[in-house]
This record gives structure tokens, sequence and C-alpha cells, in this order.
């Protein structure tokens, strides 16, 4: 509160002395946003105008007529209905599915006594440091004898496998720091694991559940690799394969191609502008420890 | 009776919690990483019913006569020392601007963030777009500057292009590091910094004895997942330049997935591979022993 109450003090002395280091700070941190904005710019800029205004006009000159059948045509030449449909489904059913079995075995090896609990830590605790892109062969191999190339059983059991470590890894040190005092109470009254779980821990750890929900939905938004090797056939891509097709295709249609690169970066983009504060704990508090 | 019932009941009750998560694991992330390992002494195509077990010849023949092999090497220690230092470094000086109490910080630190959120390939897309030799933004702006005679091909040249790749990467990752900074920032104490201003110490003085130390960890953390994550560099070099021109920025991780995936040949994909994963376990144990020691002293 004091500290607080001082840097406000600090703040408004500011104002009257204008501290030229914390100026020159400022303006050169807005320089370097207005460079990490530019490439933004240029990207919705061009994906409104068309092959003969790119041509023309300068890189950050607006668009002089709006060309938004760039996106209507990209939408239809890329097969977004396809892929945006694709993504969706994948995202729906692998988020809460991946979290919930995350959750129940975090709760596991952090509050119960289990055979060898210290070494399957330890070993889901590796998958989050292993490369998935190592395994992109032997992977391919395991999902074709079971024959679920090309479907979403097959995207969506890998995609939980790969996500498991993180979130284990994050729940397991929330659990464990939950005061025994809470479950106890309940253990004493006869509630089994399972009511204590879904009765005491889950409401508990809402704030990480849903930051990991939001950091797991845009992850796996946007993942392509595992897609590419695990997705053959055109009509089960996801937005980030349909993305690379259509540059394969349509480079030269540079409105175009920038209206589909916005239209598979919004959805995300979207998500991040209305749970920014999630993403931030999300990812530090795996870090970061205090 | 009543005890061990109840004891047998827990048991079950944990394989139960613990067993999807066990299973789909072991299966889809565990049991591939043993057979990459068992696939790099076989000569397979993908195809054949019969995985021959070729002892080492798969990484005599990447080692002595894969060129390849040497240049995705090269590329990827250098990749990684350039990921150890440029978007760590950046992080931490935008971390420690941000940490003033600045006008507009909240936005600031939005921008610098956004980019991280975009699915690599995506970017990819988005800077491939921009090295366009003509109408390119970079191209562009050196034909305003006056020095469009000397555009180099930004993924074109062979001595470039990895730079080019590399600094499409930092413009994604840099918001990654500086959010980790950024929270490392916030357990340096306040009274310590004020009990060093009060003690003469001028803006370094306090970032050099007080910050930077308190920053340990943190900076421990961020330099671990760089040299992580830049070694499964794969979408962003896959869609900007998919390993060219001539191989220049070919790395491990796109190397191994060609030869599986597009050479059909499993056995050498799977010697790069574990090449690969070798180098990664090198760095990881002695950063998860170093944290299991941090982790019991605290306690």
């Amino acid at each position: 509160m004091t500290a607080a109450a001082q840097t406000k003090a600090e703040f408004d002395g500011t104002k009257q002395r204008m501290d030229p280091v914390l100026v020159g700070l400022w303006i050169s941190l807005v320089l370097v946003a207005l460079i990490w904005v530019a490439p933004f710019v240029f990207m919705i800029f061009t994906s409104l105008k068309t092959n003969e205004a790119v041509m023309a006009t300068g890189a950050f000159t607006p668009p002089p007529t709006y060309a938004w059948e760039n996106y209507t045509e990209a939408w239809g030449r890329g097969r977004f209905d396809v892929t945006f449909f694709n993504s969706a489904i994948i995202a729906i059913i692998k988020v809460p599915l991946g979290l919930a079995i995350s959750a129940m075995g975090a709760y596991a090896l952090a509050r119960m006594e289990i055979a060898w609990g210290k070494v399957i830590l330890v070993v889901i605790l590796f998958g989050t440091m292993i490369p998935f892109q190592v395994m992109l062969a032997p992977l391919f191999t395991l999902v074709n004898s079971f024959d679920l190339i090309d479907t979403y059983p097959g995207i969506i059991l890998p995609y939980i496998a790969f996500g498991v470590p993180y979130q284990v890894f994050i729940l397991h040190g929330f659990f464990r720091n939950v005061p025994k005092e809470l479950s106890e109470a309940a253990m004493i009254d006869g509630a089994s694991h399972f009511t204590i779980f879904r009765r005491i821990f889950l409401p508990v750890s809402l704030p990480v559940l849903a930051a990991l929900f939001i950091l797991d939905f845009v992850a796996t938004w946007n993942e392509f690799a595992m897609a590419l090797v695990l997705l053959q056939n055109q009509n089960m891509w996801t937005l980030p394969l349909g993305l690379m097709s259509f540059q394969g295709q349509f480079s030269n249609d540079y409105g175009q191609l920038n209206a589909a690169i916005v239209m598979t970066v919004l959805p995300a983009t979207i998500v991040y502008l209305m749970f920014q504060r999630y993403f931030v704990s999300g990812l530090t508090s795996g870090a970061v420890k205090e | 009776m009543q005890i061990k019932r109840s004891m047998e009941d827990a048991r079950f009750q944990g394989w139960v919690l613990l067993g999807p998560a066990i299973l789909i694991y072991g299966v889809f992330a565990m049991y591939p990483l043993f057979d990459v390992v068992v696939m790099s002494f076989q000569k397979w195509n993908g195809l054949d019913p019969n995985r021959v077990f070729v002892g080492l010849d798969n990484y005599r023949f990447i080692f002595t006569s894969d060129p390849v092999f040497w240049v995705a090497f090269k590329n990827t220690v250098i990749w990684t020392i350039m990921c150890l230092i440029f978007p760590p470094l950046v992080g931490l000086l935008l971390a420690l601007g941000l940490n003033q109490n600045l006008f507009g910080r909240g936005v600031l630190r939005a921008t610098y963030y956004l980019p991280v959120i975009i699915a690599s390939i995506a970017v990819a897309t988005m800077w491939r777009w921009m090295y366009d030799p003509f109408f390119g933004l970079f191209s562009q702006l050196m034909t305003n500057m006056g020095f469009g005679m000397s555009i180099p091909d930004w993924l074109g040249d062979r001595n470039v292009a990895l730079y080019s790749v590399f600094i499409a990467h930092l413009w994604h990752s840099v918001g990654f590091s500086m959010v980790l900074f950024l929270a490392g920032l916030q357990g340096v104490s306040q009274t310590l910094i004020e009990a060093a201003r009060i003690d003469g110490a001028g803006r370094w003085g306090v970032f050099r004895y007080v910050t930077l130390p308190a920053l340990t960890s943190t900076i421990t953390i961020v330099l671990v997942l760089s040299v992580i994550n830049s070694l499964k560099a794969f979408d962003i070099v896959y869609g900007l330049t998919g390993g060219g021109p001539a191989q220049s920025t070919q790395m491990l991780a796109l190397w191994a997935f060609t030869q599986a995936m597009q050479i059909f040949d499993y056995g050498r994909g799977g010697a790069i591979s574990v090449v690969l994963l070798l180098i990664t376990v090198s760095i990881v144990v002695p950063y998860l022993r170093w944290t299991q020691r941090h982790e019991e002293a605290a306690r």
C-alpha cells in the first residue's frame, strides 16, 4: 500500500519535473512498439487493396478503395469454411477434454498415495521439455497403425498427449499448495476422492484452469507440424494447413493472401484481447514462482 | 478390515483419476519417443512390413555421407546462439522499461505480447510477404530511403536467409521473454531498492546490485526455455523458406522431418531426431536438477 502510494507520488512528481531519463525511455518504448505493430498495419492495409493498388501505392498508404471482396474470395478459394470448421471442432473437443484429464491426473499425483507417483511425475515433466517435432515420423506410423489418419480422434489424442505435461506441471504445483484442512474435513465425512476433486479442488483452481484453458485453446488453434503429418486429406485440414496451402497457390494475389492471414489470425487475437490477464498468469505461474 | 478396504478403494480411485492421462501420454507421447530411437537403428521406408535392423548404419551415414546434416547442425547451433542472446536481451530491456510507471504501459505491454499468440505459420506467411523482393515492406522502405539498388533478396540469398528468418522469429518471440521477466521483476524487493537508493546507488547501481541478482532464477528459466524452443524451430522455417535456398536455412528438426516424411527414409530421419533429442536432454536434465535443488532449498 505504501509502496503504491509512493510510486503514485513519484509519478505525480515526474509530471512537474519531467525526469528526462523516463521521457527518453517512454519515447523509445513507443517507437519500438510502432515497429512491432507495423507488420499488422501493413497486413491489414494490403488485405484491403486490389492487386493494382498494392503495386501502385506505398506500404503504409491506406487503401484507396476498400476491396472487401478480397475477404470473401479468399474465404472461398482457401476453403475457409472447411478448415475453420475443423479447427473449431478439434479445439472444442480437445481443450476441455485434455484439461479434465490433466486435472484429474494432477490431483492424483499431488494429493493421493500413488505407487511410483514421483517417477510418474518426473516422466511427465520430462515431456514439457521434449520437442515433439522429433517424433513426427513415429507418431504418423503409430496413428496410421490405429487407422486414425485423417480423423478427429487421430489428431485429438496426440494433441492431448502433448498437452498433458505442461498442464499437469502447473496444476500439480497448484494442488499441492491447497491447504490440507480443506480436504481433510471432507475426507472425515467419508467423501471419496472423486467428490473432493470435483467439489473442492476444481472450484478452488478455477482461475488456473481458466488460464490453462485459454493458453491451450490458442496453442491448439495454432498448431501446425502435427496437423501437417496427421491430416493428409484436404477435407480434414485445419486453418494453419489451409493458410499454408493458400500461400503456395495464390501467393501473387497479395490482397487475398493477406485477407487469408487476417482471417486465420483473428480468432486467436480476439481471444487474447478478451482474456489478456489470464494469459500472463497462465504463462508465468509455471515458469516463475514467487 | 474396514481400513484395508478403504485403502484398496483409494488405490482404485487413484488409478481412475490418473489412468487416462498416463494412458494417452504413454501411448501418444512416450511410445513414439521410444519408437524413434528404435527406428534410428533400422532401415525402413514407412510402408514395408519389415523393418530391417542395420545397427549404426544410419548414424554413420548422417555423420559421414549426408552433406545436409552438418549444414543443418551448424544452422541449428547458430540459430540457438542467436535465440539465447537476442530474445532474452530485448525481452529484459522491454520488461525493465515497462516496469517503470509510464503512461500507457498496459497498451505497450499488450502490443509487444500480441505476436506471441499468432500461429507461427501465420507469422511465416506474413513475413514472407513482407520480405517480398518487389512489393514487400522491407524492399519498399529501402527504396524510399534511397537504397533501391542494394536490396538483398531477403529469403533467396543463402547468406542472408537464415538471419531474415531469425528476425521474424525475434518479432514473434520477444513478448514471451518479456512477460516472464516482468513477472520476475514483481518479485524484486521494493524495500531493497529503496535501501540501495538511500545508500546513494544510481539507476545502474540499483540494477547491477539489486535487480539483476534477484532475477537470477528468472534469467535461467528464460534462457533454458529459449534454447528448448529454438531447437523446436520448425513451423517458421517450413513456412518461410522450407529449408532453402540451397539448404541454407535447414535445421535438424526440419531435416529429420524431411528425411522421414518426404524422402521416406525413416531410419535416417530417426537418427537425426535422436541427435536432436540427445542435445535437448543434455540441456534439460541439468536444468531439472537445478530446479529441484532450488525448490528444496526454498522449502
